[in-house]
């Protein structure tokens, strides 16, 4: 092993570690006790956060064997996966204690996923990205599971589990392809071959469109979405809100890498599936979240047309002279929908009941009088959602849109302006309910819930004020580009 | 300029102050709010000497230059008159939000969205730049909403507050991407940056698609036809807010954006070639729906889209006489409209009703109003001395100068305003000195109630009567910053006898017959109206909107049948579509198929699979199926066999054994086999699997034709045994070459046979307590 590949992998490593040993030490954690554990877990993922910051001043490099890379675009994300992880600690606590199955292997597993997402962003070669792939998803399966009495959750978890072995098949084939057109696995090597090399075309596209397919269905993009809704309605309340932030931030992280590492030169064949891919993602969630009744399932829906909007940032992939707009929006969109959509996901856990009510659009309101706080914080996250302005979503969107139309795809970018409008409909009914609908909506009291909601409302809020931050640090995030 | 930006901030601490006021000074508070926006007004009164000398002072913020975007604010004549008029009428609007909600429960949040408003309407008059301006421009469209359904226990209210807001916000957004549209031609956001490149503009293919973008936003927001029918659904709002938002700020805001990008897009010809009859259309539309109503407010809300209809038109004819005109329009409406906005709050406040048909006879006691309601009715029914004459004047100017068919613009636009001259005299007159016809038991209310109208209807006639001091401090300003050059401005109530003149007078005689016939009061019982409306837009967004809902909730059906079968259908279905078109293009460049000698028993192998497979579908028991299956597996591993593949051979043999025995072992803990699918839908499956086995075929056959890299092969042939002294390559790979690969194959499987060990003996325990 040489010492770069330790170098670059050290957090992700230092996390796995600290999993493992939690597993252990979680074993003489008495029951009614758990909250140690959950501080043990915070504990690692904020140790490994460090770790990663203070690799930020490191040059971009991979090691001698071409399996991991580490670059600004790795380490941007390694701190919205780590941070998320965090969050995904906060929300659990108290709703695990409240649904009667505190597990100790819930942060375990957390940190798994975690330290999976972290291989995702640094992996250089598709074999790793698909190790990492798998180590990201085994544990989500278990956990969207964890609720284990309760019919849903069981339903989730199978259905999970079964579309995405499914799934990562493709992801498999599509590498075996594109290895035996290219002969390479490493994604500078097939940057490589294809340029020179006698690279037999239809194989290689074949390859790369299988393994569109797999991760297509990572990161819920129609038609691959169709077990997002089941499965995020199913799993544990704090467990959706990983997934839909985390999960789906990993994926764009290993799609956008091997879009413009290792793909740019087939941009002819690839980019109009990625359109319709996009197209069709924006217009379908957009419009089945319309008809939600449950917010859970609303979430779920909107967490795919955000999807939709990320792939539109990607459509552009290999045109060099937008590639680092590309990059930039595509990062910048990712927090802004990381923040907001953790934040949701947090009152959403608060509102939820032991027995799984409190998750219908009518128990909504009356909460902007019983609950300002909560209420206002959940407004700024429908109204970033949205992509209205003085939040973060705003300006996400609007880089986004500037990104497609800069890029020459100007109907894919009216496409998503029609879209926002639909989402606007179904958002803004949550404050129509709020403030507008006589209730007496009952919230759990969840002190650390209400500072995750609170403080992702603020973040979105007064980022929104200078965005410049954010933008100049996702712009100066980039891959290393072969 | 930076002391005027400052005192923006006034509103924002006013909001802040304003639920502590209303609970240290529930009667006055609405006075001291007022003190805000009168502050912002006396700090822009200070900057009119530079504004009359053409200059337009800016301040320029970083914000978020990575996108190219900084915050530049910049004063000029066209926004100071717009920010005069938000600022002076909110004062008037707060003092009299005071008076008519005193001592409801949400007074607080009356003023706090009031002035938030304000705040941001204020932004928008100052914003150079256009994303600056668009940020303002959702602030107001939401503020708008919050307002409409300020009473939100009603129904229709969050009706109107829902479809204002999904009107104008849909708007906003196309706005937005006309924006990007242009941002992306010029490379810059600032709008005089814009102004500078017309030329790239025009000669760009996209621009016309950025300028119907922007014009669908400010003819959403301005109430044009077809997209007015929020308006007067918007009058579910407080009267105050009414009064403000929808008649004299808020609605102009359209108008105002049109006149803001007048210098950049006005050379392209859509905008001479449409805006005029968009605005020419509202202004009739607005004009003949109010002849149908009863309800006062409706009534002003139509005569205020017919006026909005006005003013777009005038902007779109394009001509600096016309741009006078749409600048000389604008503050007398806002002054008139709003005046006679609050004097219907007032009458409704005293004597509880906004029927005209049941209205009369207030006069006498509550002269105050009456007096601001006459004075604005004359303002608005275009008579001298009042601002309304000399800006009614200068719009026929105007129209008889229009790009096209001038004659027929002018004519209806007469007709329009002998409409809205007689609904002044049903609004303002009727009411007050008309008889009774029921016993109202009308009172005069407070000050904070007859003021604020008297002072704007006051204002209507004091710039009548001095008009040079209205043209020079505001009028000629904003014109001359709409055309881009300096514009002199001379407004005066005589201007000889001309044709102008003698449509004024056809206009008033016109109108004073139609007031006396009273017709508004009469078709308001008609059914007429009512058929009309289903097909009038508003009819149309209902359906389109239902529509909506229906096609989403269908594909939802569709797509999301919750059955785990149908979602992997579905993706067979579509991974097949994407990847068959480049599979089956390459088909062509296969050589054509040479039969080398094709054994006996590779056909009956082949035969058997076939057969197998296709018996597996129809069998209608577990175990049959198994022994299908297997069948077909040991089949391929003779496959492999004959094809010198011994060692593949074996593994397939020793897998298909196992799985055949797991089966076998699990077959008992299955529920009964049935069939769930039924005969089409088995069809369809078919026909998916087919297309699956097409393409797996296909990729078969590109793969195979064009070989593999045999590097790999090689090595190992030729390493294996000098580096690792073993002749079965197959094993040395295993064991030597990819030892710590199989180390981990190991681990993992004995790791999982531990996990399953636990698992079955946990059962079995649960299983023993159970049974005791």
């Amino acid at each position: 092993m040489n010492s770069d590949l330790l170098t670059i992998l050290l957090p992700t490593l230092a996390l796995t570690g600290w999993a493992l040993l939690l597993l252990l030490v979680d074993l003489w954690i008495p029951r009614e006790h758990k909250g140690i554990t959950a501080v043990l877990a915070a504990a690692g993922l904020a140790a490994a956060l460090g770790l990663t910051l203070s690799q930020g001043r490191l040059p971009a490099m991979t090691d001698s064997t071409v399996m991991v890379i580490s670059d600004g675009y790795a380490l941007f994300l390694d701190v919205l996966f780590l941070a998320s992880g965090l969050a995904g600690v906060a929300l659990a606590h108290e709703y695990l204690k409240r649904a009667n199955i505190a597990n100790g292997e819930y942060y375990a597993l957390l940190l798994f996923s975690v330290a999976g997402m972290m291989l995702m962003a640094h992996a250089y070669n598709l074999i790793l990205i698909f190790l990492a792939l798998e180590l990201l998803s085994i544990p989500l399966y278990i956990l969207s599971g964890i609720n284990r009495p309760r019919l849903e959750s069981e339903e989730s978890a199978l259905k999970y589990f079964l579309l995405g072995a499914f799934s990562s098949g493709f992801v498999l084939y599509g590498t075996a392809l594109i290895y035996g057109a290219t002969a390479r696995t490493d994604l500078p090597g097939i940057f490589a071959a294809l340029q020179s090399a006698p690279v037999n075309p239809v194989i290689f596209i074949l390859g790369a469109v299988l393994l569109l397919v797999g991760l297509a269905y990572k990161v819920s993009a129609v038609p691959f979405h169709m077990w997002t809704p089941d499965v995020y309605e199913g799993a544990p309340t704090p467990v959706t809100g990983f997934m839909a932030v985390a999960v789906k931030a990993a994926g764009f992280a290993v799609l956008g890498r091997i879009l413009m590492a290792a793909f740019p030169t087939v941009g002819k064949d690839l980019t109009p599936i990625l359109w319709a891919l996009a197209a069709l993602t924006m217009l379908v969630g957009n419009l089945a979240a319309i008809t939600q009744k449950s917010i859970k399932r609303m979430l779920a829906y909107s967490s795919i047309a955000h999807a939709g909007y990320l792939l539109m940032a990607l459509v552009p992939f290999s045109n060099r002279l937008v590639n680092s707009d590309v990059q930039a929006s595509l990062l910048f969109y990712l927090v802004a929908y990381a923040l907001t959509g953790l934040g949701a996901w947090a009152v959403v856990t608060a509102l939820e009941k032991q027995n799984g009510d409190g998750l219908k659009l009518e128990d909504y309101a009356g909460l902007g009088k019983s609950h300002p706080w909560l209420a206002l914080a959940m407004t700024v996250f429908m109204l970033s959602f949205t992509g209205i302005p003085l939040t973060l979503g705003f300006w996400g969107k609007f880089y986004l849109f500037r990104t497609a139309i800069e890029g020459g795809f100007t109907l894919l970018a009216v496409i998503g302006v029609v879209t926002s409008l639909i989402s606007a409909y179904y958002y803004l009914r949550v404050l129509m309910y709020m403030y507008m609908r006589a209730g007496s909506p009952s919230v759990e009291r969840a002190p650390w819930l209400q500072v995750t909601a609170v403080a992702a409302a603020l973040a979105v809020v007064l980022i929104s004020f200078i965005p410049n931050v954010l933008l100049n640090l996702a712009g100066n995030s980039l891959l290393l580009l072969p | 300029m930076t002391s005027f930006l400052l005192s923006l901030t006034g509103g924002l601490l006013a909001a802040l102050a304003a639920p502590w006021l209303t609970r240290r000074f529930p009667k006055r508070s609405g006075w001291l709010l007022a003190l805000a926006p009168l502050g912002i007004l006396v700090s822009l009164m200070n900057l009119l000497p530079a504004l009359r000398n053409g200059e337009s002072p800016s301040v320029s913020l970083a914000w978020a230059e990575s996108l190219g975007l900084s915050a530049t604010f910049q004063l000029d004549g066209l926004g100071a008159l717009l920010a005069a008029l938000v600022a002076g009428i909110g004062a008037l609007v707060l003092i009299y939000g005071g008076a008519y909600l005193s001592g409801h429960p949400n007074l607080t949040r009356f003023y706090v969205v009031v002035l938030l408003f304000m705040t941001a309407m204020l932004g928008l008059a100052v914003s150079a730049n256009a994303l600056l301006l668009f940020i303002f421009w959702e602030l107001t469209s939401i503020t708008s909403f919050l307002l409409i359904g300020f009473e939100h226990e009603r129904p229709a209210a969050r009706a109107a507050a829902w479809q204002a807001l999904l009107v104008t916000g849909g708007g906003g957004l196309a706005l937005l991407a006309g924006f990007i549209l242009l941002g992306n031609l010029t490379g810059s956001y600032e709008i005089p940056q814009w102004i500078a490149q017309k030329e790239v503009i025009a000669a760009s293919p996209q621009s016309t698609a950025a300028f119907l973008l922007i014009l669908a936003g400010a003819m959403t927001k301005s109430a044009q036809f077809p997209f007015h029918f929020w308006l007067p659904n918007a009058m579910e709002a407080p009267t105050p807010v009414s009064a403000y938002l929808h008649s004299a700020t808020m609605v102009k805001a359209g108008v105002f954006l049109l006149a803001r990008l007048l210098p950049a897009l006005g050379g392209l010809p859509a905008w001479q070639g449409l805006i005029p009859w968009i605005g020419l259309a509202t202004l009739l539309t607005g004009a003949l729906l109010s002849l149908g109503q009863a309800d006062l407010k409706k009534l002003l809300a139509y005569t205020t889209v017919a006026s909005l209809g006005a003013l777009v038109m005038l902007l779109g004819i394009n001509t600096p006489l016309s741009v006078k005109a749409a600048m000389v329009f604008l503050p007398a409406h806002a002054l008139y409209k709003g005046a006679l906005f609050l004097v219907a709050g007032g009458v409704d406040h005293a004597v509880h009703t906004r029927d005209i048909r049941d209205l009369g006879g207030l006069g006498r006691a509550m002269p105050l109003t009456a007096a601001a309601a006459g004075l604005a009715a004359l303002s608005m029914a275009g008579i001298p001395p009042f601002f309304g004459f000399i800006a009614k004047e200068v719009v026929y100017e105007s129209a008889l100068g229009a790009p096209a068919l001038a004659a027929w613009v002018t004519a209806l636009t007469i007709l329009a305003n002998i409409i809205l001259a007689a609904a002044a005299g049903w609004v303002a007159l009727a009411p007050f000195w008309e008889k009774a016809r029921k016993d109202l038991h009308p009172h005069e209310g407070g000050a904070g109630l007859w003021l604020p109208p008297l002072i704007l209807a006051a204002l209507g006639l004091v710039s009548g009567l001095l008009p040079e001091l209205a043209a020079k401090n505001w009028i000629a300003p904003a014109v001359s910053s709409v055309l881009g050059k300096p514009y002199e401005v001379k407004l005066s109530l005589w201007h000889g006898l001309n044709l102008p003149l003698l449509f004024s007078l056809i206009t008033l005689l016109a109108a004073v017959l139609l007031y006396t016939l009273r017709v508004a009061a009469r078709s308001a019982d008609a059914d007429a109206w009512q058929h009309l409306a289903r097909f009038g837009p508003a009819a149309m967004y209902a359906r389109g909107l239902k529509g909506l809902l229906s096609f989403a909730a269908l594909q939802t059906r569709l797509l999301q049948s919750g059955y785990l079968r149908v979602y992997v259908l579905f993706i067979t279905l579509f991974t097949v579509g994407m990847a068959l078109p480049p599979a089956l293009l390459s088909m062509r460049a296969l050589p054509p198929a040479v039969w080398t000698g094709v054994r006996f028993y590779d056909v009956i192998l082949v035969l058997i699979i076939v057969t197998a497979a296709f018996f597996v579908v129809r069998a209608t028991s577990r175990l049959a199926t198994i022994a299908l299956l297997g069948a077909i597996g040991f089949s391929i591993a003779i496959l492999f066999l004959l094809y010198s593949a011994p060692d593949l051979a074996m593994t397939q043999f020793a897998v298909e054994t196992l799985t055949v025995i797991l089966f076998v072992l699990v077959i008992y803990r299955l529920p009964k086999f049935s069939r769930l699918s039924s005969r089409p839908a088995r069809l369809r499956d078919i026909l998916i699997a087919g297309l699956g086995g097409l393409m797996m075929t296909l990729l078969m056959l590109v793969v195979s034709y064009h070989g593999q890299d045999s590097r790999l092969a090689s090595f190992f042939m030729e390493n294996s045994l000098p580096k690792a002294y073993g002749r079965n390559v197959v094993n040395v790979i295993l064991v030597d070459f990819r030892g710590f690969d199989t180390l981990g194959e190991i681990t993992v499987l004995a790791i999982a046979a531990v996990g399953v060990f636990a698992l079955v003996r946990g059962a079995a325990k649960r299983k023993g307590e159970r049974h005791e």
